[in-house]
């Protein structure tokens, strides 16, 4: 966690600073006979202050634990469980954003939501089943499952909640 | 008189009409279902209602989201116990006892105790809440700008300091995080479009139900996909009903878990989850049984289930008569009051008196919603948790898209969740919490506000945000939270402490 919080307090100091600089450079309507105390800049030119202020105490406190330094080498077993865990995540990240910023809006709707559960199921739970009898019913399950969610949320939303989908 | 007047007058409304009463039942079912499941936090659930709700009555609206709220808040104590996973941070507590019970093979006995705890905890709140908020309100009326201003950043400062014990630095980076997220967009005054860059979208601002549903949604999937499959306790033992002499005997730790867990519902941005854990500490403190707290203590899962859901009602009463949010979850519920055209706020007892009362109502029939219900379906629910995560993350992941789009049919705001929700992920990973981040969003607009037109009511003097009572109570209290955060200077405090009450042991150089 040390080396995670020296990196992301040199963000917020970034982050922060850009906030002040990019609020100094508002307008400040003094030609309108607005007081400089109130110009839309001054909130977040303190917030941007603030965060950078919190970034340094944050930074103060991962040099000392030790966190400017490289992490020990991991050992095998956590190397593994990490680039497992890494796997969840990267496919969880890849069908997510595919379907919210790839396939929505392209599509019908319940047909992107079909293809993305499908998917979705299908992929994270191939591993889980041995054999191809138990992967089959498993893929069967993934399709079911996919065209129901489709039409069911498209008819639920429309229908019953009068909300329009994307 | 007039209250009372009110509060039947409110539950009449609701008992009298068979499709309020259904929307109880179906709305704490849904929310217990939610809460239930790993992964599904309360203000996820509301946030998503919000969504759906948005185009009926208020009042009706209104009843649903406070029905998942309910249900949400006490279904999460289900996986706590029986997974020893907390179905949503405010039930983390529970899992310290409620576990141990069920693996001994007293499951049923751990959930009928959370059922009446979580019963007696919100109605112990809802009628603080219609006790106190009308005082409040009055009080409020008070507050100017610079009152506000300060309510904004104490609500941050001590949001941030008991989300992130640990490291009170994280809660503040977050909840300063959120405050300067709020900045974007046109601002209030000058009609400014600041971070924009030309960019329509953005000048709009970050819409907080796509955020709210990114960082509690989107993030939650994340987290859910990253953590190892978790196993059920199968065995769920006997008692159905409770024992009402047991109860009985646990009388003052319900009562006093009711008045913490409403006590920490009232602090901006603290809400269930400290309503919990300070419930479960001060039961512990104050029992006869300290050996059994984490090894099945009945005591202990009782203080923690009725310290967060007292918190329901105590995190509503900031909404009503500040329209400052006590917890996530009420964040949400604020944005749908200002959905559905109810104005919190100070004058709220002036503009709509009845509301109040009406809220209370609505929670009396959720509270009553949660004994049913959860006395009646203890064995049926526990289907929900067999849901492998595999098959329920990609629908709730479908259904955080259809809720960040829905409210502005924006694909903008699909984007603002995806957002949110990497950036919570990122939060989380580094053990942030969300409460202050979110509490920032909200209070955002609040603050800059207020500190612009006190700076023209005082011609840029900044004096009066120091010197007036109020602004200087909750100015010193913000100093006070950060001071009390270092060790150095809580050590050096409760030295001059000991000092005054043993003065010449300290001029000896004994310790007392």
């Amino acid at each position: 966690m040390p080396r995670a919080d020296f990196l992301f307090s040199l963000v917020l100091i970034a982050v922060g600073i850009a906030a002040a600089a990019e609020a100094w450079r508002m307008p400040r309507f003094e030609n309108l006979g607005v007081h400089p105390m109130t110009a839309p800049g001054l909130t977040p030119g303190l917030l941007g202050l603030v965060v950078a202020g919190l970034g340094l105490a944050l930074l103060l406190g991962a040099v000392r634990a030790g966190g400017w330094q490289r992490s020990a080498p991991a050992t095998a077993g956590q190397a593994a469980e990490r680039r497992s865990t890494l796997g969840r995540v990267a496919l969880a990240l890849l069908l997510t954003l595919g379907y919210a910023a790839g396939l929505v809006g392209h599509m019908p709707f319940w047909l992107a939501t079909a293809i993305f559960v499908f998917l979705f199921v299908a992929l994270f739970e191939w591993p889980l089943h041995e054999g191809w009898r138990r992967r089959l019913r498993g893929l069967a399950i993934a399709a079911v499952l996919a065209v129901a969610t489709g039409l069911a949320v498209t008819y639920l939303f429309e229908e019953i909640f009068l909300v329009q989908l994307p | 008189m007039q209250a009372l007047t009110y509060f039947l007058d409110g539950l009449l409304s609701i008992g009298s009409d068979p499709i309020a009463l259904f929307a109880v039942v179906w709305a704490t079912l849904l929310g217990m279902a939610v809460g239930m499941m790993p992964g599904l936090t309360a203000t996820l659930g509301v946030a998503l209602l919000t969504t759906l709700t948005f185009r009926m009555a208020a009042g009706d609206a209104i009843l649903i989201l406070i029905c998942m709220y309910v249900g949400a808040i006490y279904g999460g104590s289900r996986s706590a116990i029986l997974l020893n996973i907390p179905g949503t941070p405010a039930n983390a507590a529970s899992a310290l006892d409620g576990f141990p019970l069920a693996r001994s093979g007293r499951a049923g006995e751990a959930l009928v105790l959370t059922t009446v705890g979580s019963t007696l905890g919100t109605l112990f709140g809802l009628i603080a809440l219609a006790l106190v908020a009308p005082l409040l309100a009055e009080f409020a009326l008070s507050f100017g700008s610079f009152e506000f201003f300060w309510l904004a950043v104490f609500g941050v400062i001590i949001s941030g300091h008991l989300t992130a014990i640990d490291n009170p630095i994280k809660g503040w980076i977050a909840g300063f995080l959120g405050l300067l997220l709020a900045t974007v967009g046109q601002e209030g005054i000058h009609a400014y479009q600041r971070f924009s860059y030309g960019w329509t979208d953005l000048a709009g601002g970050i819409g907080l139900l796509p955020a709210l549903v990114g960082a509690f949604g989107f993030a939650e999937i994340l987290s859910v996909m990253k953590a190892q499959r978790y196993q059920a306790v199968r065995d769920m033992g006997s008692a159905a009903l409770p024992k009402l002499r047991e109860i009985w005997g646990y009388r003052r730790t319900v009562l006093r878990s009711g008045f913490l867990g409403t006590l920490m519902g009232l602090i901006p941005g603290v809400g269930e989850d400290m309503g919990a854990w300070s419930s479960y500490a001060a039961a512990r403190r104050a029992s006869k049984e300290k050996a059994l707290y984490g090894k099945g203590s009945r005591e202990g899962l009782l203080a923690a289930e009725t310290g967060n859901n007292a918190a329901v009602p105590g995190a509503l009463i900031p909404v009503l008569v500040l329209a400052v949010p006590g917890s996530a979850p009420a964040a949400v519920l604020l944005a749908a009051l200002l959905i559905h055209g109810i104005r919190p706020g100070p004058l709220i007892m002036i503009e709509s008196p009845a509301f109040v009362y009406e809220v209370a109502g609505m929670l009396l029939f959720a509270a009553a919603g949660i004994l049913v219900l959860g006395l009646l379906l203890t064995r049926p629910l526990l289907a929900v948790l067999a849901v492998p995560r595999e098959r329920l993350m990609p629908i709730v992941f479908v259904l955080c898209t259809v809720g960040a789009f829905a409210i502005a049919s924006r694909v903008f705001d699909i984007w603002v969740m995806l957002a949110m929700g990497l950036f919570g992920f990122a939060l989380r990973e580094m053990k942030y919490p969300m409460a202050p981040l979110v509490l920032g969003i909200v209070l955002g607009d609040i603050l800059d506000k207020s500190l612009r037109r006190g700076m023209t009511l005082t011609d840029g003097d900044f004096a009066p945000f120091l010197t007036r009572p109020i602004s200087m109570i909750l100015a010193l209290a913000c100093l006070a939270t950060i001071l009390f955060s270092f060790g150095a200077v809580r050590r050096a405090f409760a030295a001059g402490l000991a000092r005054i009450r043993w003065p010449g042991r300290g001029r000896a150089g004994t310790r007392p």
